[in-house]
């Protein structure tokens, strides 16, 4: 065990209209098996003792399931090591290390405080098609709807997306590809997402683009940054089943 | 019919809609860069080959006498294409550019160079373009096409020019090769790999022919 002294540049903002910029604060002392939400808590406490400001950022779970914490460390969303901030242990940086923390940028992500970002635009690409239309009542039968194995494998992994917006924070156009196609891929892989497929896609990727992110030009920068390891693969999927779904549209498959 | 109509117009106004435009567009004039490097190709036949006529003049000259209805048709489909292409990736790249806020400290994890660049290596091609046109094809002599193109490629500044500009191209079809492949929907995790050496294989393979020309009538080969 070894403690570190780090130098920390953090964006402050007191508010969505201040004029934001970077502060310089010195960590003393951090334990090397501390998260990295944990050495923001050594440092607040220190700044609460100097009756200053403290930094302030968001976080929930801290186990790495609930996507809310964020924090774009030295230009990447999560600190680039597959994992969510809180799960960043201190044990990834060097003594005397200068470490850049910013929050998730995005357009559609507007700057409420420090380092903490309105991320509702996700939840409304959610609202948009994210989930199914299905009669509540007592759990089903296992196995009474087969599912292929790959098939079950490959829903999963996309269903593992956490929503942190880790994807439109490290893009560099901004989009919310990756995001939107793991939302939509994980139900229209599935048996129980098919009534609604085509209507999902539309409204999910139409409410995208009205949200006022950027467009995917597949830089993978997404795929490279996500935490949860949520692949491309999606993406090409949304692509396929978005020129399916205008096909069907044109057509008047579906009201 | 109205149906059709309106889901047209969101589809071309949809950021998947016109990405998929762009990248078959992208395709339409990869295409063409194999076919115009298969007819460049004809030079190393050499000066005087069939009869009196170099291969190359004998290939210009034939692309001249067809109809003109056809070749205007061809050449105005060309220019549609490049046209749709290139305005569309500079209304997403404005869009992007809106979208994002900016970091002090930028970080890049994966994204290669090349992808991040495609408007500025897409802009000098089209730039090379219209020169190349410009050059060539409206101030040039189907009939004299082998001594007009060892001229140009004698001048070093002409060569360094061209050179230059291929290399924008291999950069800009290295990404925008496999980028095609993924916009409309062809890619997966099994097949990516093999996109991006294909990609790559390509880009070279298309490029270093291109490039191989006024290298070869610099160092003397073609003479």
């Amino acid at each position: 065990m070894a403690n570190l002294n780090l130098t920390l540049k953090v964006w402050r903002q007191e508010n969505a209209q201040a004029q934001g910029r970077i502060e310089t604060y010195k960590a003393k002392n951090i334990p090397d098996e501390a998260s990295f939400l944990e050495m923001l808590d050594i440092v607040n406490e220190e700044l609460v003792h100097e009756g200053k400001e403290p930094i302030h950022f968001d976080h929930d779970c801290r186990e790495g399931i609930c996507g809310m914490c964020s924090l774009t460390i030295n230009g990447v969303p999560h600190g680039g090591k597959k994992v969510t901030t809180c799960q960043l242990h201190m044990r990834q940086f060097k003594d005397g290390d200068t470490i850049w923390i910013e929050p998730f940028r995005a357009a559609a992500f507007p700057l409420l405080r420090d380092l903490v970002v309105d991320r509702t635009a996700l939840d409304k690409i959610i609202a948009a098609g994210g989930f199914v239309d299905v009669r509540t009542g007592a759990a089903p039968n296992a196995n009474n709807m087969p599912v292929r194995k790959k098939t079950a494998d490959a829903a999963f992994d996309a269903a593992a997306c956490i929503g942190c917006g880790a994807c439109v924070a490290s893009c560099k156009n901004s989009a919310a590809m990756l995001f939107t196609s793991a939302k939509a891929a994980h139900l229209n892989l599935l048996p129980q997402g098919q009534p609604e497929k085509n209507k999902r896609v539309l409204a999910m990727v139409r409410q995208m683009d009205a949200l006022g992110f950027g467009n995917c030009t597949n830089l993978y920068e997404c795929e490279a940054a996500c935490p949860k390891g949520i692949s491309v693969d999606n993406i090409a999927k949304l692509n396929r089943d978005y020129m399916i779904a205008c096909a069907a549209e044109a057509v008047g498959v579906f009201a | 019919m109205n149906d059709i109509i309106t889901t047209a117009c969101k589809f071309v106004t949809s950021s998947i809609g016109r990405k998929i435009l762009v990248a078959l567009t992208g395709a339409c004039l990869l295409l063409f860069l194999v076919g115009h490097l298969a007819g460049n190709m004809t030079i190393f036949g050499g000066d005087v080959a069939a009869g009196d006529r170099s291969w190359i003049d004998f290939y210009a000259t034939g692309l001249h006498s067809m109809p003109a209805w056809l070749l205007w048709s061809i050449r105005l489909g060309l220019l549609a294409v490049a046209l749709v292409h290139i305005v569309l990736a500079l209304v997403l790249k404005y869009e992007n550019y809106n979208a994002r806020t900016h970091y002090q400290k930028e970080g890049t994890l994966k994204a290669t160079l090349s992808s991040r660049t495609m408007v500025l290596t897409g802009l000098m091609v089209f730039c090379f373009i219209v020169f190349h046109l410009w050059q060539l094809t409206f101030n040039g002599d189907p009939a004299n096409c082998y001594q007009h193109i060892l001229h140009a490629f004698q001048q070093p500044v002409c060569s360094i020019f061209y050179i230059i500009a291929i290399l924008c191209l291999m950069m800009h079809v290295r990404h925008g090769l496999q980028s095609v492949l993924q916009t409309v929907g062809l890619s997966t995790r099994k097949v990516r790999p093999l996109y991006n050496i294909v990609s790559w294989a390509f880009a070279i393979v298309v490029c270093g022919a291109f490039i191989s020309i006024p290298v070869c009538v610099m160092l003397g080969i073609l003479k």
